[in-house]
């Protein structure tokens, strides 16, 4: 019985991981992103270059706000007035050059003088400069690095023990990304075991193969080989990220210097409950998929009650401002107790913060449920699916199939008859 | 007869709520034989096979297959290929030929090795490593057969074998399908075709709304749908012949000269006697001579015609 199931699982397995769309969601989509955060990072340190690039950055203050100057940065030069700056940058010994105005301090005018594009990264500076002298200048006792910089926050999260240093941006990124991975691997797969039924109904092979083995063992043949694959998938894109932030942390990536990745940003606990949740979600998923693909049998059809379950599935992410703001919410917990958007809910919430362990396993409980129920139910109306053609599907109709117990063949199909004559 | 029955139905019915679709059908399939299931579109053929195969369970009756009530290895025993079929389209051929053998409980190597040699048998060994989709319709045809054989069943179920296919075609599977008859294998074989069922059928079962109506060997059948009655081609006053008591001049002579008609005779009179008296006579001659035993075609249609009428 299982020897059956398992050459239907290593078939489907076997068959689907040399897909192109397959192979590129699994090692092209990561290396894309990979290749992302690359781009990004050699953006954000060309810009610093930028500056340096600049060389020396003149200003003439005609305000007294930078007379006796404190945290000059080391490329920025003083000049008596316009004239004498104006003849240095036009000899190219200055980059630019900044004019503080008399009335500035009513004003906040400043006038930047240079030859090419100016990086942002010389707004900041100035920007950061004129702080440090105004706040200097109002009350020198307080320390000028506390004006520039208020906050370094460091986020220690209780039942993870994980502490993150300011990447807050990270700290919400992360979650999103790993929803995106959950999503593409359950639905990547769980849409090739729909394709593949509805592929088996319409040319008719299900005549043949449930002539030779059980619907049950080609059902669950299919879920095993089929979630084998979104597990490949899932495990590459996590080692792939592993391996990413591993480069990061030993700064083998070309970050700039103030952007910190570190394995610590993928907790091991996390890994755990997201397998967790794709054994079960995939299996909910897939037994859904499986028994939609084999009632409608045309591929068009079937891709708009995927669609929809999809959106189900991704509701979350339409909340996600409430699980920012308050992510132990009534509307995060109870996202988070919904087997369909269950996953989703508790990765995100995980991201972000401790969840209480009782709803996780709540959450798990309800999850595991719901699943042994579609699993079941989906693996009855399989059986009389695969042998309804141009049967309209109702909701009367699938009670009727999967109320009645496999062994009593007549009855149902009496009942998909009279649903028919009716 | 055969001695070893491959299939035994016993009053098995079938309704699909208020509609019979089988009713009260008895038939035995043995090995060694060809068998034709007949019946028009919806007579309940499907629903038969199906319940053959335990796709379907009867409402009443039972079902032997190979010795039996079917189990899962029974199942590895038939080889089945229904009406309307199909192939994965971008699998390539001997993947998929492995892939269901080894669901009728073959050997990864074994499967391989019996699809190659059934490639080479129907002259597709070139194309193995090819996607079903790059294939012809008839050579998908005949990949579909050989996946039906392909795990040597006792028993072969085959709905419609012959549609779609060209001449050529069809003689190499109806070759390979008397083979497997030749060793031992029973067939059932639904079709529409008679001409196929007269040259390959030893024996046939006709169904019309789900009830026997024709059963038993071809030729027995054919008997008994015998009117008396001869057919006769050539030249004379036929209604002269003692006995006859009516000549009907038949409408599908190839040629306008030959001169082809029915003669029915009366009780009494036997076709011989009709034989010995043209013979004796100066006046007639005869190119052909022959019982008008109607073909299964004919059979067929005053079966379900004869049905519309009465009702």
């Amino acid at each position: 019985m299982l020897n059956k199931a398992l050459i239907v699982a290593r078939r489907e397995y076997g068959f689907n991981v040399r897909r192109p769309g397959f192979l590129f969601a699994a090692f092209g989509m990561p290396i894309f992103l990979v290749f992302m955060i690359f781009i990004v990072s050699l953006v954000i340190a060309s810009t610093e270059e930028d500056l340096e690039r600049l060389g020396t950055i003149g200003y003439v203050d005609h305000s007294d706000v930078l007379s006796e100057a404190v945290a000059v940065p080391a490329t920025f030069a003083t000049f008596e007035d316009e004239t004498s700056a104006r003849t240095a940058l036009d000899e190219s010994t200055i980059g630019a050059y900044f004019v503080v105005p008399e009335d500035y301090l009513n004003s906040g005018d400043v006038t930047l003088y240079g030859n090419s594009g100016l990086p942002d990264a010389l707004h900041d500076a100035i920007s950061d400069f004129l702080v440090a002298n105004l706040s200097a200048k109002a009350d020198g006792e307080l320390p000028v690095e506390r004006i520039i910089t208020p906050v370094h926050t460091t986020y220690f999260l209780i039942n993870s023990g994980r502490t993150l240093n300011e990447e807050i941006f990270i700290l919400v990124f992360l979650p999103f990304i790993f929803a995106i991975v959950f999503m593409i691997a359950t639905q990547v797969s769980s849409g090739y075991l729909m394709g593949g039924v509805v592929e088996e109904k319409s040319t008719r092979i299900m005549e043949i193969l449930i002539t030779s083995i059980t619907s049950t063992e080609l059902l669950v043949g299919k879920i095993i080989g089929l979630g084998a694959l979104g597990l490949t998938q899932l495990l590459v894109w996590l080692a792939m990220g592993g391996i990413t932030l591993a480069l990061g942390q030993n700064r083998l990536l070309p970050l700039p210097p103030d952007f910190n990745l570190s394995l610590d940003l993928i907790p091991l606990d996390f890994v755990v409950v997201m397998l967790v949740y794709f054994v079960l979600d995939y299996a909910l998923f897939a037994s859904l998929m499986a028994g939609i693909g084999v009632m409608v049998g045309s591929e068009q059809e079937s891709r708009q009650y995927a669609g929809i379950i999809g959106l189900l599935t991704s509701l979350p992410y339409f909340f996600f401002f409430f699980f920012i703001s308050d992510p132990n919410g009534p509307l995060p917990v109870a996202l988070t107790l919904i087997p369909i958007t269950a996953p989703l809910a508790t990765i995100f919430r995980l991201g972000i913060g401790p969840v209480p362990a009782w709803q996780i396993i709540a959450s798990m409980l309800i999850l595991l449920a719901t699943t042994i129920v579609v699993v079941w139910a989906s693996a009855r109306v399989f059986r009389w699916g695969a042998l309804l053609y141009g049967t309209r599907v109702t909701p009367r109709l699938l009670f009727n199939l999967i109320r009645r117990s496999p062994q009593s063949g007549g009855v149902v199909t009496s009942a998909v008859q009279e649903h028919r004559l009716s | 007869m055969a001695t070893n029955t491959a299939i035994s139905v016993q009053h098995i019915s079938k309704s699909y709520g208020n509609f019979k679709a089988v009713d009260d059908l008895t038939f035995d399939v043995y090995g060694g034989e060809v068998f034709a299931l007949l019946g028009p579109n919806g007579s309940g053929k499907t629903t038969t096979i199906r319940m053959i195969l335990d796709i379907l369970r009867p409402d009443a009756g039972a079902i032997q297959v190979l010795g039996g009530p079917i189990t899962d290895a029974t199942k590895d025993r038939i080889g089945y290929l229904p009406e309307e079929r199909g192939l994965y389209r971008n699998v390539p051929v001997l993947e998929m030929m492995s892939y269901l053998g080894r669901l009728k409980g073959l050997s990864g190597n074994d499967a391989k090795k019996r699809s190659l040699a059934l490639l080479e048998k129907l002259e597709l060994a070139e194309h193995a490593k090819k996607k079903i989709s790059e294939l012809s319709k008839g050579m998908q045809q005949k990949v579909q057969f050989a996946v039906t054989v392909l795990h040597d069943p006792a028993l072969i179920i085959i709905d419609e074998p012959f549609s779609g296919l060209d001449p050529v075609n069809t003689l190499v599977i109806k070759a390979l399908l008397l083979e497997f008859r030749d060793k031992g294998g029973a067939v059932v074989m639904s079709t529409h075709q008679m001409q196929q069922v007269e040259e390959m059928c030893n024996r046939l079962l006709m169904i019309h709304r789900g009830q026997q109506r024709l059963y038993g060997p071809l030729e027995d059948i054919r008997k008994q749908y015998a009117q008396h009655a001869i057919i006769v081609e050539g030249e004379g006053n036929w209604s002269s012949l003692p006995g006859v008591i009516r000549v009907e001049q038949a409408q599908n002579g190839a040629r306008e000269s030959d001169h082809q008609a029915m003669l029915y005779l009366d009780a009494q009179t036997s076709p011989d006697a009709v034989l010995a008296a043209i013979a004796s006579s100066r006046q007639m001659n005869i190119r052909r001579f022959e019982l008008a035993v109607p073909d299964l075609n004919e059979i067929f249609i005053r079966v379900v015609e004869g049905e519309r009428h009465a009702q």
